[in-house]
């Protein structure tokens, strides 16, 4: 992902911005510290001593949950496509604040501590009484997580290569070496310390984007009024995207097109449901106290996805105003284009640019920090679950070591960022969107529902869940190689064996996020198999179940 | 309204606004309750 050009970089102050950075380090180092000096145990290390403050919780989680990707790969996309992205923002704060905290976390909290569970495949594994399901989740967990961990560490990386003008494979070591040492010292207590200052920063940023884009376009309603005016442009510029269902930046794009499914499949729902089960954000429910934590940090929660991702989109979108219009003080060379034509036809610029061109220095500063601070913070969860993943619930159980899991989960979070470093490498350009649709994709089908029925089902069985995880995962990859237009052309594995790019060409099936149908198998599987197999010992549910 | 085109989009930017507003009034109403009654079942 590419944010700034170089010739950006000189404009920027960089000796001004480069010490705002080194500072930043430094707070972070000394946060990373501090998590470091509280981490006695191997609770201290998985679950932050489940002791963590309300905000520390609720800013962590939102600061984990929102990435580089969502803020400016995905605020590109409505530079792109338009106001229709807003339907994310709603999900994330109704799905990913509200329902997964009121109905999620309160039980795995409770659950969790009832189970004596320190990670979400020892949460899944011991409600279900079964190592061998514990192996299964961290498996999964450490073979996909490197996908999404790694296009966020580019995402950073290109960041700091454009803006610091350091060479991409040193940014790279860089990036991954600083998150790195907080979160191989400072566990979970440590990464949780950091987001909350990089959450602040993520939201203060943000606000500021927003008000100072409505200052600059004079005004909600004119500005409004300005891109819906600009609607017939899209058939007249773009009409490859207007070929796609695009019909306007503050229209819903046409139903049962391309873009509608891309919208509603991919985004809304792979993304917004998908937050309910993605392993980094469900163990931070089981680092708070009590129920009043949680209650607290969905007030907070709230509040930061609006603020974040809610300005990301309208941003970008309304960027359009602003590159087309002459008289609002444009930069030389932009006039009478569209924010995508302003950005070379490479979405992921269109946030930076407008930033760049529009507002003040201080706003880029700021900015700046905000990106750095949504690459790392996400990064850090990333890589603490994926080492938790390895070295307590997969090394540990399968050498049947019984000592406490510090060292090992430590050399777990050193071999995660190294995947990670390696995956990043390998990966191709313009990954970074889909590759986190994917992985939220992913998540849901393999995970949601064994989630639900760890929490709500009590007939549910080991083996229906072994079968909803396993038929969860099988028909996202077969989705994925076989039948997803952008994954199996890119694949090649479809084309190889039958001849042909994709299974089914007729619409809209090439466009459908295989989510959409994952998802129902996984659930329908894990109920059919559960009403005729072996239930769990009444004792053991009533032990889950029970109130203190 | 606001100068939008869509109905859609109108409801989105609503929906948005009222979501955040209910977990701020979840979160103000049961900012010192910790009774775990919408928890684990008996």
């Amino acid at each position: 992902m590419s944010f700034l050009p170089l010739a950006t970089a000189s404009s920027m102050h960089t000796p001004v911005l480069g010490t705002l950075i080194v500072f930043y380090i430094l707070a972070i180092g000394f946060l990373g510290w501090k998590g470091w000096k509280k981490t006695t145990n191997q609770k201290d290390y998985l679950l932050a001593g489940r002791s963590v403050h309300p905000f520390v919780m609720a800013m962590s989680y939102g600061a984990a949950f929102i990435s580089t990707s969502a803020l400016v790969g995905f605020g590109g996309i409505a530079g792109q496509f338009g106001l229709g992205l807003l339907w994310l923002v709603f999900m994330n704060i109704a799905i990913g604040i509200f329902i997964a905290f009121v109905f999620f976390g309160y039980r795995t909290r409770r659950m969790g501590q009832m189970l004596n569970a320190n990670t979400f495949p020892e949460f899944i594994g011991k409600r279900f009484r079964s190592n061998n399901l514990k192996i299964l989740i961290s498996i999964i967990i450490f073979t996909f997580i490197p996908l999404y961990s790694s296009v966020v560490l580019i995402g950073g990386a290109r960041f700091l290569e454009e803006v610091m003008m350091i060479d991409y494979s040193w940014s790279l070591a860089i990036f991954a070496t600083v998150v790195a040492i907080y979160v191989i010292f400072g566990g979970l207590k440590g990464v949780m310390y950091v987001d909350a200052l990089m959450g602040s920063v993520m939201i203060g940023g943000m606000m500021l984007l927003l008000v100072m884009c409505f200052v600059k376009l004079g005004g909600v309603s004119s500005a409004f009024q300005e891109l819906t005016n600009m609607a017939p442009l899209v058939k007249e510029r773009l009409p490859e995207a207007y070929a796609l269902g695009h019909r306007g930046w503050t229209v819903m794009p046409e139903t049962n097109s391309v873009w509608w499914w891309t919208l509603v499949s991919s985004l809304m729902l792979g993304v917004g449901i998908g937050a309910l089960a993605q392993p980094q954000l469900a163990v931070r429910f089981m680092t708070v106290k009590s129920s009043r934590e949680l209650n607290r940090a969905v007030l907070v929660g709230g509040i930061f996805i609006l603020f974040t991702v809610g300005s990301a989109y309208t941003v970008g979108a309304l960027s359009n105003v602003f590159f087309y219009r002459t008289d609002l003080g444009i930069a030389s060379g932009f006039r009478n284009l569209l924010a995508i034509e302003a950005a070379g036809g490479n979405p992921d610029k269109i946030i930076p640019m407008f930033i760049r061109e529009a507002l003040p220095p201080v706003v880029l500063y700021l900015f700046s920090l905000t990106m750095l601070s949504a690459a790392m913070s996400t990064m850090s969860s990333l890589f603490h679950v994926t080492g938790s993943s390895l070295g307590h619930d997969f090394f540990r159980t399968v050498t049947n070591t019984r000592k406490d899991s510090m060292l090992i989960t430590r050399l777990g979070v050193i071999f995660g960022i190294m995947i990670s470093l390696v995956v990043a490498i390998i990966l191709p350009a313009g990954i970074v969107a889909r590759g986190t649709a994917i992985f939220f994709g992913v998540c849901a089908s393999a995970f949601l529902p064994a989630y639900c029925a760890a929490l709500y089902w009590k007939k549910a069985t080991l083996a229906g869940v072994w079968a909803s995880i396993i038929s969860g995962v099988a028909a996202s990859l077969f989705g994925l190689i076989f039948l997803h237009r952008k994954e199996a052309a890119g694949l090649g594995i479809c084309q190889a064996i039958f001849g042909k790019s994709e299974l089914i060409s007729a619409h809209p099936w090439p466009f459908v996020d295989p989510f959409i149908y994952a998802l129902p198998i996984s659930v329908i599987v894990l109920i059919a198999v559960s009403c005729f197999t072996e239930k769990l010992p009444q004792r053991h549910i009533t032990r889950c179940f029970k109130k203190k | 309204m606001f100068g939008l085109g869509d109905y859609a989009i109108t409801a989105a930017i609503v929906l948005c606004i009222a979501s955040a507003a209910v977990c701020v009034i979840y979160g103000a109403i049961n900012w010192n309750s910790s009774d775990d009654s919408n928890g684990v079942d008996k």
